[in-house]
């Protein structure tokens, strides 16, 4: 007998508003249906409104975790239609914000992921280890997010040269710790019963849902803004891509750790330009032609589109944002169904999930409409604990 | 490599598709709504391209809506656009059933323009459902 | 009634909102009990029902769909419940002023007590921010 189990908005597991319909036959989830636009606000109205120096503060606030990705790749799309040359100094200065927005919000991912299964240790420390990281943040910009940096052609804020060699011991320290994440993931027994063979996302499904980001790496696409069409300066850093092939929750896991091991080597070689290469920062655009260009960025996410049509004027006819999260929610159809309810939640938080970024208690009722009462963070505890004792 | 691959499509197609703009690693072109599932399923199964988004705008004159497909390999972007002159009653033919990722795209568009997509499977709102208050169309000149 | 409140400033409990946000508010909620803030050193802690909990605390717009569902939740709140908001989107909307999803007209059915500006707000500043609504229940 089917039953429905409605999850959200306001859940105690759940950061963000969310609403999942799953359907269950017993133990077995069957079905799942997602209902979004908690979140809408209604950028893409707003912005025609603004001039494109507002719109980059607007676009900031689409998210606040990705919050250099939305910036630079609108950035990307307004030079793209005006063909302006940026200074290399600040091509330099973009790729480490960047790389380092993609440290933080792998460790955010890692800490919630442990949350999630039961492992509180593993969130107290990914969040601990998170905050030298923020303090990088707040030495070359002066926020600890929302850093109002990007402009068209180039950058609004130098680094000053006295802060390079801060910056690089912060680095040392998190590449320690960093080091002993990798051993956690590779030989905690627990983590690997709860998470291998869970949820899988096969790779025909990865393709026909148009998945981007770590999601679509793990079932073996290997797909990589920064490798496809590289802008700023990752062209003169050196990287690899991380590409797995089971698709499950735990290559998910192992493709994030991996690519934080990646990031600190390319802000390592970023610190080290900054040292010779002088000059400015910021090349002055006096207008835009009409035209229209697309821009894009790999977010931590995934990859983030932007297009913008311009007339002549000082603001954007149609101004058009695709978050990677818009690709990546609808893949939970293909990968929760069969699983059992206890690892629904998992599941469906692998993808990393950012509602703001898509769009712009629970009661379990069967079809007599008696009550019930199911908690399914209990549920997936309660696995968790069961593992621990049969190890 | 890829200039011959883009070669070779735009001569393939060259009376079903007519160049806007071209430029280093960008195509825009307009297609008829008739062959649109045809230069679709070209560019989704033989040339291997993923499905980025897709943008509707409104001129005076009409709806133009254009699908954004990424190569990935090479960074190239090819954009097949399609003009409805009709104000009143905007249609057009859905590529949902080609290309599964385009469901919510094709919805939020639905939702936004009033833009109605032919054999689309599930033609309901995606941000505004169950909203409190009556929210339509309000992408457009005009709308609320 | 203020024995009840001084007994309360001891050990608050809080839930928290999250109504149409852009998540960093809600991400430095979170920080607040990571070892390096550690709030849980005065007693205050993040409970998963709103029956249980003493403050409210509501990051972002409030947009018009989302609105009525806080009201509900307050309307569940066993009073005295006191509402923080928490950034400047609860305040004054900041940019999205001009959308056609806020404001609300169930905005101002709620009263807010203390509000923290910031976009988001330091750890600190949440900190003070609470501290000063435990002076007021000490009073």
């Amino acid at each position: 007998m089917e039953r429905i189990i409605p999850v959200g908005p306001y859940h105690p597991l759940l950061e963000e508003a969310e609403y999942f319909t799953l359907k269950v036959d017993g133990e077995t989830v069957v079905d799942i249906d997602i209902e979004i636009g908690w979140m809408h606000r209604g950028h893409e109205f707003i912005s025609e409104s603004m001039t494109f120096t507002q719109s980059i503060y607007l676009v900031e606030r689409i998210c606040g975790i990705c919050s250099t990705s939305h910036p630079l790749a609108f950035v990307h799309a307004v030079e793209d239609v005006c063909n302006v040359e940026v200074p290399v100094r600040a091509k330099i200065i973009r790729t480490l914000v960047g790389e380092l927005e993609r440290i933080h919000s792998h460790l955010l991912w890692v800490g919630l992921a442990g949350h999630f299964i039961g492992y509180d240790t593993v969130w107290m420390w990914a969040w601990k280890y998170r905050e030298p990281v923020l303090q990088m943040f707040e030495i070359i910009s002066g926020n600890r997010n929302h850093y109002g940096m990007m402009r068209i052609g180039g950058v609004g804020r130098d680094v000053e040269p006295d802060s390079i060699p801060e910056m690089e011991k912060i680095l040392d320290e998190i590449e320690k710790k960093m080091d002993m994440l990798v051993k956690v993931v590779r030989d905690d027994p627990v983590l690997k019963s709860r998470l291998k063979g869970v949820g899988v996302l096969k790779k025909e499904d990865a393709i026909n849902f148009c998945a981007v980001g770590p999601t679509a790496r793990a079932s073996d696409v290997g797909i990589d803004v920064r490798k496809d069409e590289p802008k700023d300066a990752y062209d003169m850093v050196d990287f690899e891509v991380i590409v797995l092939p089971n698709g499950d929750v735990y290559d998910k896991f192992v493709v994030r750790v991996l690519e934080i091991i990646e990031s600190v080597k390319i802000c390592r070689q970023c610190l080290k330009l900054l040292r010779t290469e002088r000059g400015p920062v910021l090349n002055k655009v006096k207008e835009i032609p009409p035209g229209e260009g697309i821009g894009r960025y790999e977010a931590p996410r995934g990859e983030v589109f932007h297009y913008v049509r311009t007339d002549g004027s000082n603001r954007a006819v149609r101004h058009k944002v695709r978050a990677p999260s818009y690709a990546n929610i609808p893949t939970c159809k293909a990968s929760c169904i069969g699983i059992p309810v206890a690892d629904a939640l998992i599941t469906t938080a692998s993808v990393d999930p950012c509602y703001c970024c898509t769009e712009r208690a629970v009661r379990v009722i069967d079809e007599k409409n008696r009550e019930l009462h199911i908690d399914l963070l209990r549920l997936s505890r309660e696995k968790t604990e069961r593992i621990r004792r049969e190890a | 490599m890829l200039s011959e691959v883009l070669g070779k499509f735009k001569e393939d197609y060259k009376d079903l598709i007519t160049v806007r703009r071209e430029k280093k690693d960008r195509l825009y072109f307009y297609v008829e709504d008739s062959r649109l599932r045809e230069v679709v399923e070209h560019i989704f199964h033989k040339l291997g391209c993923r499905l980025s988004t897709a943008t509707a705008l409104e001129r005076p004159d009409g709806f133009e809506v254009i699908y954004h497909f990424s190569h990935d390999g090479s960074g190239v972007y090819l954009c097949p656009t399609v003009f409805i002159p009709n104000k009143d009653n905007p249609e057009m033919n859905s590529i949902t059933p080609i290309v599964r990722g385009a469901e919510w795209i094709e919805r939020e568009m639905m939702e936004m323009f009033g833009i109605k997509f032919r054999e689309h499977p599930r033609p309901e709102k995606l941000l505004t459902l169950n909203h409190p208050e009556k929210v339509d169309k309000p992408l457009r000149i005009g709308g609320k | 009634m203020s024995w009840y409140t001084k007994k309360l400033a001891k050990s608050i409990w809080v839930f928290h909102v999250s109504a149409s946000p852009c998540n960093n508010c809600d991400i430095e909620i979170l920080d607040l009990l990571t070892p390096k803030y550690d709030l849980e050193r005065f007693g205050i802690k993040l409970v998963g029902s709103i029956r249980h909990a003493d403050v409210l605390l509501v990051t972002g717009i409030l947009n018009k769909k989302v609105a009525p569902r806080v009201k509900y939740i307050y309307e569940q709140a066993p009073k005295p419940i006191f509402v923080v908001g928490v950034g400047s989107c609860p305040a004054s909307g900041t940019v999205f002023k001009g959308g056609y999803n806020y404001p609300s007209k169930v905005l101002s059915e709620i009263s807010f007590d203390i509000y923290i500006p910031g976009c988001p707000p330091k750890p600190e500043a949440m900190i003070e921010g609470i501290m000063k609504l435990v002076e007021v229940l000490n009073a």
